[in-house]
């Protein structure tokens, strides 16, 4: 079986700076994969090449063997790949199950649906429900998302790439700006996601101990190029991710 | 609110079916007109309120929808829902490509493209003698019948309430599309258009639509309006009924679809009794719509909504 996430020799140029360079990746199917990084390592640019919100200036993007680079963000999503922000991007003054709810059907199709289509609501109001369920937000489903405490707004946007059942979720910092109980919940909800569900998950993140307590194997960036790859083990011990980081402390 | 929700819309009914009987022929006339722009200010609704998309060329489909059925009364005294779905179809025809090329800009730059677009099929109306009447206009539109051989609706009353029943289809119409899962979607896409993106779907289909739509029930409010007048004019396209549209939607409620049939209703009420008194009645107006603004935010329905919520 094909690796279901690869990328080549790709690179990102803003101007002279090179934000992702050369970096060439493999995910195999199951696996939590972390990808981290000092500020300014390129690892935000790294996503929005992933999810296509970025083109890239050279190299490609493999999403189960078939070459996306020219894809927009909307077709990568219907091939398969979910992601959410690292600033919680949701659509604020609706209800929290019709957020989840338009996922769905952006993905399934359905919101073209000009008359009626009240079969279909309901239809996708159930897919919606089991999805705020897994993240403990059913209970809200009623209020406009923008009511929602900054944590439960990250579970939602969570929760609405679940529901479209990816083959390859992409988090970008989901514990960013949570206190300390709500990270280590997330830390858990996202295992609980790898396990449960048996998707593959690219995570970015801030948070180290989330980091080596989730992740399977970790990716390093520095300056935009990938300095290390292995398992948490192994990078932790790694000097050259060691010198990157306390580089980045002075 | 409860029985407000309830009520409201029957008693409205009720009045406005009941209304043609207590009034003079000019007030009629009056009323018969408000209908109209209130049509016209919601389809602008759609997509203003529901999609975020602000038109500053909306009159050009309504003075589209106007020449078309006119065009089709006057050469071929076809009955009046002809006229009124060729205006109507019209005006969506040159909305499309309109909607694909301004869609690709978002915010004022859309704003911007619309107003253009509009201005240029102003120009081609006042130039275009031949088939337009220039600044004269197309006099003398008749009004025909429902169907063919059928008695004319020459009588106030009798087009008053083609008009009336439009509307109500019209709104009704809005109504359903906005509770749609399309109509949802229009919703996320005001809010996030970024994310709704990268949930799948490429939004610019879903802005096109909804364009054409918008544009089509501005081009029926026209089609009513020209042979109810008994002419068409490029003044009907003009960029001052565009911006006027936008005051009535803001007026009566952004988003709210009711709102917006409001304060057309509204806008023209006090147009009418302020020019009455004074020629300077535009200052009037503006400075009416700048307290409205200030004081009330969300417009009439939504300053009615907060006082019966509270």
């Amino acid at each position: 079986m094909p690796p279901i996430l690869e990328t080549r020799r790709l690179d990102r140029a803003f101007g002279a700076l090179r934000a992702v360079a050369d970096v060439s990746l493999v995910v195999e199917r199951g696996e939590l994969r972390a990808i981290i990084g000092p500020n300014g390592a390129g690892k935000t640019t790294f996503f929005h090449l992933l999810s296509g919100v970025v083109r890239p200036t050279a190299g490609q993007v493999l999403l189960k063997d078939e070459d996306v680079s020219g894809l927009s963000a909307a077709a990568r999503c219907r091939r398969g790949m979910s992601r959410t922000f690292q600033i919680t991007s949701l659509f604020p003054e609706l209800s929290v199950l019709e957020n989840v709810r338009i996922a769905i059907q952006a993905k399934r199709g359905g919101n073209t649906r000009l008359l009626g289509g009240r079969a279909l609501l309901a239809r996708t109001e159930a897919g919606a429900r089991e999805a705020l369920g897994f993240v403990n937000l059913e209970d809200r489903a009623a209020v406009p998302a923008s009511t929602l405490p900054h944590g439960d707004q990250r579970l939602l946007e969570i929760a609405m790439a679940l529901a479209q059942e990816p083959d390859l979720l992409l988090l970008d910092e989901p514990t960013q700006g949570l206190g300390v109980e709500e990270t280590a919940a997330t830390a858990a909800l996202v295992q609980r996601i790898s396990r449960e569900r048996r998707l593959t998950i690219l995570l970015v993140e801030h948070d180290m101990d989330v980091v080596f307590n989730v992740a399977d194997r970790i990716s390093v960036l520095h300056f935009g190029r990938l300095i290390a790859e292995g398992s948490p083990a192994e990078i932790r011990r790694n000097v050259e991710v060691q010198q990157a980081y306390l580089g980045d402390m002075d | 609110m409860a029985p407000l929700r309830r009520w409201g819309p029957v008693a409205t009914l009720v009045v406005l079916a009941v209304l043609p009987w207590g009034l003079a022929r000019h007030q009629l006339s009056l009323l018969t007109d408000l209908l109209i722009f209130s049509l016209f200010a919601l389809s602008l609704d759609l997509i203003m309120g529901y999609t975020g998309m602000v038109s500053f060329g909306h009159a050009a489909y309504f003075g589209l929808g106007a020449y078309g059925s006119a065009l089709l009364l006057i050469h071929f005294e076809v009955p009046i829902p002809i006229a009124l779905l060729g205006g109507a179809l019209g005006a969506g025809l040159v909305a499309w490509p309109v909607g694909y090329i301004s869609t690709r800009a978002t915010g004022i730059y859309f704003a911007m493209l619309t107003l253009a677009f509009a201005q240029l099929l102003y120009t081609l109306a006042y130039k275009w003698r031949a088939l337009t009447g220039g600044s004269d206009g197309i006099a003398g539109v008749p009004k025909t019948a429902l169907w063919w051989g059928g008695p004319s609706l020459v009588e106030p009353r009798a087009f008053y309430f083609l008009i009336l029943v439009s509307f109500l289809v019209a709104f009704v119409l809005c109504r359903a599309l906005v509770r749609s899962p399309f109509g949802r979607a229009l919703q996320a896409i005001r809010e996030n258009e970024r994310k709704f993106a990268t949930l799948g779907q490429d939004p610019r289909r879903f802005k096109v639509i909804v364009f054409v739509i918008a544009a089509a029930l501005a081009g029926l409010a026209g089609a009513l309006s020209a042979p109810f007048r008994g002419f068409a004019s490029p003044e009907a396209m003009f960029w001052l009924l565009s911006g006027q549209a936008l005051m009535m939607v803001i007026i009566g409620g952004i988003g709210t679809l009711v709102g917006p049939a409001i304060g057309a209703m509204v806008f023209v009420l006090v147009q009418e009794v302020l020019s009455s008194y004074t020629e300077h009645w535009m200052l009037f107006t503006g400075a009416i719509f700048v307290l409205m603004v200030i004081f009330l935010p969300g417009g009439i329905v939504g300053a009615a909504r907060r006082r019966f919520a509270a």
